[in-house]
């Protein structure tokens, strides 16, 4: 469906972007993901025609796009801020690009009626300003907006980073499930990474200008390619090599890394299980889980245990903690570019 | 590419060699030649012998009395820049620091001068103070021995002045008095600072880059001022300036070239501040580090006599500015025999200052009575009164029309090559007339229009019959620029440049993004300047007095000419009447405008469309009320 094949983006003599190779299937729910600067919305203005690259191309469907002008390549665009024109009501935002495709004013009615049912917007809103609406509303008008011409492809900028924690995973699930009603490729552009474990079908992760790793949210997480992902997505463990040497075939010469969840205390050991005696140094009540750092004479381990009610360890308590070399993550040394 | 972006693209380059060919046109013909022409018309002066001495006026300059304009009106803007701090920031601190009682109605008080500035703002203080003034004659009439002519010269300058110009205290202070986060004033409380400690050394170093941009403003303004110094009979610049250009080398040695130096010299001073004052601004602000700002709480004077001072001096501060607009709103519902005996008479209320006309009998020198038709006439009815009103209503609506469009477009075009040089050249040339004093632009455009050979607007004397009106609009255009262009460029930063990006994915065009989506933003901004420039223009006095040209008479011209004309051989009987009831309107069309600006044009759709709805119900509801009635 979405070809970027070797594309180089620059600005001035700073490289933004070195040689990305994206293949998005149809339908698709995809992610680039990845921390500030990293080249993830210029990837996405690239392919939406704002940034011309300097060399590669740019595919959709087959048909090379990459000197496309924007308003021809039909992609809808979810804003970060929405973009949502402050003068309009909502009906107009909606009808904008209608209007400007210079359609009939029934069709026009008709389609901005049809996209404002499906995303929930009742009559009485449309009439309204987009000043009056709540964030969650606002963030469905952009998205009738972006769908309402019928793109092939949505494509979303960090669209959920200016709510509040509550909104934002409520407003998650209901992009989720709005992409899968309409079944529409979209592309999704968040520096969050559980927002990109929750919603995509596959992500992209982003570091410098290049992507590090494309896989689906399961294997980026527990099987990072390259020690950036590893140590990007999700808080994690390194074991100094002091500590990697006593795990069963973990080569202690390497970076190795343990994820939190996989760190246990206390319970049965399991086969090749290494024990460590430790103590707890402190805790971070969660709610849903406890997050302890445990000394363990070598090093200090971040634990992250379900919080049953029962088993809650005091700081200065004595523990016992189970390292399994299954779950242990190992990377060569990469030489410095 | 496809044709249709080739159209766009052709269409794209014509707009813009259109919009370059005006800009190079609007700069070099409009504000560049005329004030080079004035630069070198200096060192083109003839001696006594007809020979050509490119230094006989600067000698003229040092070895005459010309350097006192200079000096006087450098003295007058030095003592502004005391007394107008002073008011000012008292004005400011006892409304919006100081817990003082009616605080609210003291505000409006200090806010007249808003509405209520310029030639209306003097005379409305000559009606007062003059030698025939009301408190004048009221004084003379308590105390026979004193001095009628106290209201004139430097002090009566410098007293108007003062009142006048703390406006920008009013608005600019006002703001960054309240932008202080209260919290810094009770972190010092809170170490034990005394109030007047944290006055001293925690509000007020935040005011300080405030307080530095209002000085050089006032000291600017204390340098150009005109309509003051005219009207109360002080010897500065500007109406040096004014009087030297009417005159004639039969008169006096080379008038026009001494104009010029004066012009010059006031246009220095403006250059040298306006660059200690970016060059200061440049250097940053004191800005709140604080994340969660506090509401500045008022501070209650605790000492009980410093609390009654501080009352005392705001309602003097109050009556001050208080007593010239009431004096006028009242006298000019006051008969021409109560204004003529300067006594306030319960029974001689009159609409005729405003509107109709009446015929006035009058004593002639041989001891017969004559009539004469009509001398008697409201503002609304007076020829001339209604001529200037006229001629101001139209020069200040296109120019101020003509500002704002012309700032529109460039705007739009520097905002659309920020990183490019074009857009800072654009830039630049509009903030040009910022750097010249409008004196030397309306100078320069009466002597370097005042020929038939200026081939770019057609080889015609611009300076001659209906010309004069056209280069008011320039003149009144030009120097709007800069204000107009600053205050519309703040509005496009506004516009969140996403907005942009989303109007060209839905598939407009440039033109369309313009119209639709960013114009509709900006048109708030757009309007309050286009008032503002209007209310600026349309009582404007410097610029048309500089062209003095009959064609060119204009509103705040008629007002002054108000002040001298009273009852002459039974003509303008109620000048004095006419003259109150003119500033009466002045300040129903600023206060008018500034509602409009402040009030409606600050909405957005939300409030507007929230307002409407509001409106709707409490229609339906008189309606159902009157269906049950």
């Amino acid at each position: 469906m979405i070809k970027l094949n070797d594309i180089v983006v620059k600005f001035g003599d700073f490289t933004a972007l070195h040689s990305i190779n994206v293949h998005v299937k149809e339908g698709e729910f995809f992610t680039f993901l990845g921390p500030s600067g990293c080249g993830k919305t210029t990837t996405l203005r690239t392919l939406t025609g704002f940034i011309e690259p300097v060399s590669g191309t740019v595919e959709v469907k087959g048909r090379d796009i990459t000197h496309v002008p924007i308003e021809e390549r039909n992609i809808g665009i979810v804003f970060q801020s929405y973009a949502l024109f402050p003068t309009m009501t909502v009906y107009d935002n909606i009808a904008f690009g209608l209007k400007v495709k210079k359609l009939k004013k029934a069709e026009i009615d008709k389609k901005v009626r049809d996209i404002a049912k499906k995303v929930e917007l009742s009559d009485e809103q449309l009439g309204k300003a987009v000043t009056q609406l709540s964030g969650g509303q606002q963030q469905r008008v952009a998205i009738a907006r972006a769908l309402v011409t019928g793109p092939a492809i949505i494509c979303m900028d960090e669209p959920l980073s200016n709510l509040d924690a509550k909104l934002r995973v409520q407003l998650r699930n209901e992009l989720k499930k709005m992409q899968r009603d309409f079944g529409i490729t979209t592309i999704y552009v968040t520096h969050d990474q559980e927002e990109a474990l929750t919603l995509s079908d596959r992500i992209a992760v982003f570091n410098s200008g290049v992507i590090e790793q494309i896989g689906t949210p399961n294997e980026v997480y527990n099987h990072s390619e390259t020690e950036f992902v590893c140590n990007f997505i999700g808080d994690i463990n390194r074991l100094s090599p002091e500590l990697a040497g006593q795990l069963a075939g973990v080569d202690p010469r390497c970076h190795n890394y343990i994820r939190l969840e996989r760190v246990r205390v206390g319970g049965q050991p399991r086969e090749k299980d290494l024990c460590l005696e430790g103590r707890v140094e402190s805790l971070e009540y969660y709610g849903l889980y406890i997050k302890y750092t445990i000394a363990l004479g070598c090093q200090t381990v971040k634990v992250i245990e379900k919080n049953d009610g029962v088993n809650i360890y005091e700081p200065g308590q004595a523990v016992t903690v189970l390292l399994n070399p299954r779950d242990v993550m190992s990377y060569e040394e990469v030489a410095a570019k | 590419m496809s044709r249709n972006l080739h159209r766009r693209l052709d269409a794209a380059l014509i707009v813009r060699l259109v919009g370059l060919c005006f800009f190079v046109y609007l700069f070099f013909g409009f504000m560049l030649l005329p004030c080079l022409n004035t630069l070198t018309s200096i060192f083109n002066t003839k001696n006594a012998a007809g020979e050509r001495d490119p230094f006989a006026v600067i000698r003229f300059f040092f070895a005459g009395s010309m350097g006192k304009y200079v000096w006087n009106s450098l003295k007058l803007a030095l003592c502004l820049i005391v007394t107008v701090n002073v008011v000012g920031v008292s004005i400011v601190l006892l409304t919006e620091y100081f817990d003082i009682k009616g605080a609210k109605i003291l505000r409006l008080g200090y806010m007249t001068t808003m509405i209520y500035s310029g030639v209306a703002l003097v005379t409305g203080y000559l009606f007062l103070y003059a030698p025939d003034g009301i408190l004048t004659s009221a004084l003379k009439n308590a105390f026979p021995n004193a001095n009628a002519n106290w209201f004139s010269g430097f002090n009566a300058v410098l007293f108007t002045m003062t009142f006048a110009c703390t406006s920008n205290h009013a608005l600019f202070l006002r703001n960054a008095i309240r932008g202080i986060d209260y919290n810094t004033v009770e972190a010092a409380r809170n170490m034990g600072a005394k109030p007047f400690k944290v006055l001293l050394k925690v509000v007020f170093p935040t005011l300080v880059p405030t307080m530095f941009s209002l000085t050089v403003m006032t000291f600017i303004t204390g340098l150009c001022a005109m309509s003051a110094p005219t009207l109360l009979g002080y010897d500065s610049i500007n109406p040096e300036i004014v009087r030297l250009a009417g005159s004639s080398t039969a008169d006096e040695s080379f008038p026009q070239a001494r104009a010029a130096l004066l012009s010059i010299i006031l246009a220095m001073f403006t250059i040298l501040l306006l660059t200690v004052l970016t060059a200061y601004e440049r250097r940053g602000h004191y800005l709140s580090v604080s994340k969660t700002k506090a509401r500045l709480q008022k501070q209650k004077i605790t000492n009980p006599v410093a609390n009654v001072l501080a009352h005392i001096y705001a309602y003097v501060l109050f009556v001050i500015y208080m007593t010239p607009v009431v004096m006028i709103v009242i006298f000019s519902f006051q008969t021409f025999g109560a204004i003529r005996m300067k006594k306030l008479d319960l029974t001689q209320w009159t609409m005729l200052n405003f509107f109709g006309s009446r015929d006035y009998e009058y004593l002639t020198s041989r001891g017969t009575y004559k009539l004469r038709k009509g001398a008697i006439s409201g503002l609304f009815a007076n020829e001339a009164t209604l001529g200037g009103i006229k001629i101001s209503f139209i020069l200040s609506l296109l120019a101020a029309a003509l500002a704002c469009v012309i700032v529109v477009v460039a705007c739009n075009y520097i905002f659309a090559n920020k990183k490019k040089k074009s857009g800072t050249v654009l830039e630049y040339c509009l903030l040009f007339p910022w750097l010249l004093p409008t004196i030397l632009i309306c100078y320069s455009y009466r002597t370097y229009f005042n020929a038939e050979n200026i081939w770019y607007v057609g080889n015609q004397n611009l300076y001659y019959a209906e010309g004069v009106r056209l280069l008011l609009v320039v003149a009144y255009t030009v120097v709007r620029l800069p204000f107009s262009l600053r205050m519309v460029k703040a509005s496009f930063y506004a516009i969140d440049e996403e907005l942009e990006d989303a109007a060209r994915n839905l598939g407009a065009g440039s033109l369309r993004t313009f119209l639709k989506v960013k114009l509709p933003i900006i048109l708030p901004s757009v309007l309050a300047v286009f008032a503002l420039n209007f209310n600026y223009l349309f009582t404007e006095y410097d610029m048309s007095a500089t062209f003095a040209s009959s064609y060119g008479t204009t509103y705040a011209m008629v007002i002054q000419a108000m002040c001298a004309e009273e009852g002459l051989y039974g003509y303008n009987v109620n000048a004095s009447g006419r003259r109150c009831a003119s500033t009466v309107f002045i300040m129903l069309v600023s206060g008018l405008i500034l509602y409009l600006v402040y009030g409606v044009g600050a909405r957005d759709l939300g409030e507007r469309l929230e307002a409407r709805d509001r409106r709707r119900k409490r229609r339906e509801k008189w309606l159902g009320r009157m269906k049950r009635a």
